[in-house]
C-alpha cells in the first residue's frame, strides 16, 4: 500500500505540466462567459499531447494559460512543479500565424528570446535550430521573403531556440496546404524525438491529432470541457491507413457527432 | 516599362514649358512693368548677382540653420511624447484632447503671440518651427506606435522583454515607416514656417530677403527666392525618402509580396 503510494508520488513529480480543476471565465458584455470548465490534465516529460475541439472551445486559451500569457483565477496550473505566474524561457510557444517580426532578419527572429547569450553563442544556437527545421542559409532573409511553410518553420525554430522543456503549438499548421502540412507533421515528430521536448499542440485536424499525439485530448465547446483523453498506439497511430487509426478517428468523430445530433433534432421539430 | 516612364516625364514637362513660354512672351512682347513681372533674363541675372555677392548663400544658411534647430527639437519632443502616448493608453487619454484642439490653429496664427513672448530674434523663429513641426511628428509617431499589432506585443511578452526592449524591438520598428512620414511632413512645414516667420519679422534669412525685395519692388529677387525655396524643399523631401529606404530594408520585400 505504502509502496504504491510512493510510486504514485514519484510519477506525480514526473508531470511537467499539471492542471487541476482549472476554470476560466471571460467577461463579455459585462456577462461572465465560461471558457474552460474543470480542466484536469497531467503531461509527462517528453510526451506529445494533441488537443482537438471545435473552434472557440477554449483550446487556445488553455495554451495561453499554460505558458502564462493569460491569467487564471480558479484551479491549479503548474509547470515543472511550480505554479504558473507568467511566461518563462523554458516554455516556448508557436502560434497559428507565424508571428515573425517583419523588421527582423530570420536569424534575429529565431534568436529573439536569446537575451543572455553572447553574440557567438547566439549565432551558433540560431544556426543549429535553423538547420533543425531545414532553413539553413536563410539567416539574412526577411520574413516577407519566405513562403508560409518556411515562415512557420522559422517560428518553430524560434520556439525551440532557448531549449524549452515545453513547446506549446497553437494550430501551427492550420494555414498550410495539405502537402506541406503532412511534411511539417513528420518534421515536428522527428524534432521532438531529437530534442525530447514535451509538446502540447492544439489542432482542429483530427488526423493530425491522432498522427502526432501520444494522447489525444477531446474537448467540447462552450464551456470547454475535456470529454475524453485517448491514448494512441505509438506504432499504429503513425500509419494513417491502418484500421486502428480509423477506429481512433471514429471514436473522436463520435464525440463531435453527438453534439451535432442535438442540432438535427431541433431542426426536425421545426 | 521604360517607354512609359519617358512618356510620364514628357507629360510632366508640358505645363512647366508652357508657363516659361507664356512668361517669356508676356515680358518680351507684352506691356508688363518689370516691378510686377521681370523678364527671365533679369531673374537669371539677379540670381547670378545674388550668388556672386554671397547674399543668397548667407540667407539660405541662416534659414537652414533655423530649420535644423527647430526640426530636431520638434522631432525629439514629438517622438518621445508620441511614443509614450502610443504605448500607454492613460497618457494618450491625458494629452489627446488638448493636442487635437491646439493642432487646429494654423502656424501663421501663432506668430503674433510668439513675437510678443520671444521678440523678433532667433528664438522666436525656432519656436515657431518647433510648434509647426512638433504636431506632425507627434501625431504620426503616436499612430504608428499604438497601431502595433497585439500579436507582436504578445511575442515580446512571451520572451519577457523589458518595456524598453519591447519598445525598441517591437513598437519602434513597427512605427518607423509612419514616423518617417511624420518627419517628412515636419520638415516640409518647418521650411514653410521659417519663410513665413522671416517674412513677418526678421533681419536675415531667405524669407527676409523676399520681403525686403518686395518693399523695393524687386520682383526678380522675389522670384529667385521662390524658386530656391521650392528646390530646397524638394531636396529635403528626397533626402528623407532616401533615409526611408535605408531605415526600413524589410519593406521592399513586403511590397513585392502584395
Amino acid at each position: 500500500m505504502t509502496e504504491s503510494r510512493e510510486i504514485e508520488k514519484n510519477s506525480e513529480k514526473d508531470f511537467i505540466i499539471n492542471i487541476e480543476h482549472l476554470n476560466k471565465k471571460f467577461i463579455v458584455d459585462k456577462q461572465p462567459l465560461d471558457v474552460l470548465k474543470n480542466i484536469n490534465l497531467q503531461v509527462r516529460k517528453g510526451e506529445f499531447i494533441t488537443i482537438v475541439g471545435h473552434s472557440g472551445c477554449g483550446k487556445s486559451t488553455l495554451l495561453k494559460i499554460i505558458c502564462g500569457l493569460v491569467g487564471y483565477e480558479d484551479g491549479v496550473v503548474e509547470r515543472n512543479g511550480h505554479a504558473v505566474v507568467g511566461p518563462g524561457p523554458k516554455c516556448g510557444m508557436v502560434f497559428q500565424e507565424h508571428r515573425l517580426l517583419p523588421w527582423l532578419k530570420i536569424k534575429d527572429n529565431v534568436g529573439f528570446g536569446l537575451k543572455d547569450l553572447s553574440k557567438e553563442e547566439r549565432e551558433v544556437n540560431v544556426k543549429k535550430h535553423l538547420e533543425l527545421v531545414g532553413l539553413a542559409g536563410f539567416e539574412n532573409s526577411y520574413p516577407a521573403q519566405l513562403s508560409g511553410g518556411m515562415s512557420q518553420r522559422a517560428a518553430i525554430a524560434r520556439g525551440l531556440a532557448n531549449n524549452p522543456t515545453i513547446l506549446l503549438l497553437d494550430e501551427p499548421f492550420g494555414a498550410l496546404d495539405a502537402l506541406t502540412r503532412i511534411q511539417m507533421q513528420k518534421e515536428i515528430l522527428s524534432i521532438q524525438e531529437k530534442e525530447n521536448t514535451t509538446m502540447v499542440m492544439v489542432t482542429h485536424d483530427i488526423d493530425e491529432a491522432i498522427y502526432l499525439g501520444d494522447r489525444v485530448v477531446v474537448m467540447s465547446a462552450r464551456p470547454g470541457e475535456i470529454k475524453d483523453i485517448i491514448t494512441t498506439d505509438p506504432i499504429e497511430s503513425k500509419s494513417r491507413g491502418s484500421a486502428t487509426f480509423a477506429s481512433y478517428k471514429k471514436t473522436i468523430y463520435s464525440y463531435f457527432f453527438e453534439d451535432s445530433q442535438e442540432d438535427y433534432e431541433v431542426e426536425y421539430n421545426i | 516599362m521604360k517607354k512609359k516612364s519617358i512618356q510620364k516625364i514628357l507629360l510632366g514637362l508640358i505645363l512647366p514649358i508652357l508657363i516659361v513660354v507664356a512668361w517669356f512672351l508676356a515680358t518680351n512682347y507684352g506691356n508688363i512693368p518689370s516691378g510686377i513681372l521681370p523678364t527671365i533674363t533679369k531673374v537669371k541675372d539677379s540670381f547670378q548677382e545674388l550668388v556672386h555677392t554671397g547674399t543668397l548663400q548667407k540667407d539660405l544658411l541662416v534659414s537652414f540653420g533655423r530649420v535644423v534647430k527647430g526640426f530636431l527639437m520638434a522631432s525629439l519632443l514629438g517622438g518621445v511624447l508620441g511614443s509614450v502616448m502610443g504605448m500607454f493608453e492613460p497618457v494618450r487619454d491625458l494629452f489627446a484632447p488638448i493636442i487635437t484642439v491646439v493642432r487646429q490653429i494654423p502656424i501663421i496664427a501663432w506668430i503674433p503671440l510668439i513675437i510678443l513672448w520671444c521678440g523678433i530674434g532667433e528664438v522666436s523663429k525656432v519656436v515657431i518651427i518647433v510648434i509647426a513641426a512638433f504636431f506632425q511628428v507627434l501625431v504620426n509617431t503616436e499612430s504608428g506606435i499604438s497601431g502595433t499589432p497585439g500579436k507582436y506585443v504578445e511575442v515580446a511578452q512571451l520572451y519577457k522583454l523589458s518595456p524598453w526592449e519591447t519598445f525598441s524591438k517591437v513598437y519602434l520598428p513597427h512605427a518607423i515607416p509612419q514616423i518617417l512620414v511624420g518627419l517628412k511632413l515636419a520638415l516640409s512645414v518647418s521650411w514653410m514656417a521659417v519663410v513665413a516667420s522671416e517674412m513677418l519679422a526678421a533681419t536675415s534669412g531667405i524669407g527676409y530677403r523676399m520681403s525686403n525685395a518686395r518693399s523695393m519692388m524687386r520682383a526678380d529677387i522675389v522670384i529667385v527666392c521662390m524658386i530656391i525655396i521650392g528646390i530646397v524643399g524638394i531636396v529635403m523631401d528626397r533626402l528623407i525618402g532616401w533615409l526611408f529606404g535605408l531605415l526600413t530594408p524589410w519593406q521592399k520585400y513586403e511590397k513585392k509580396e502584395k
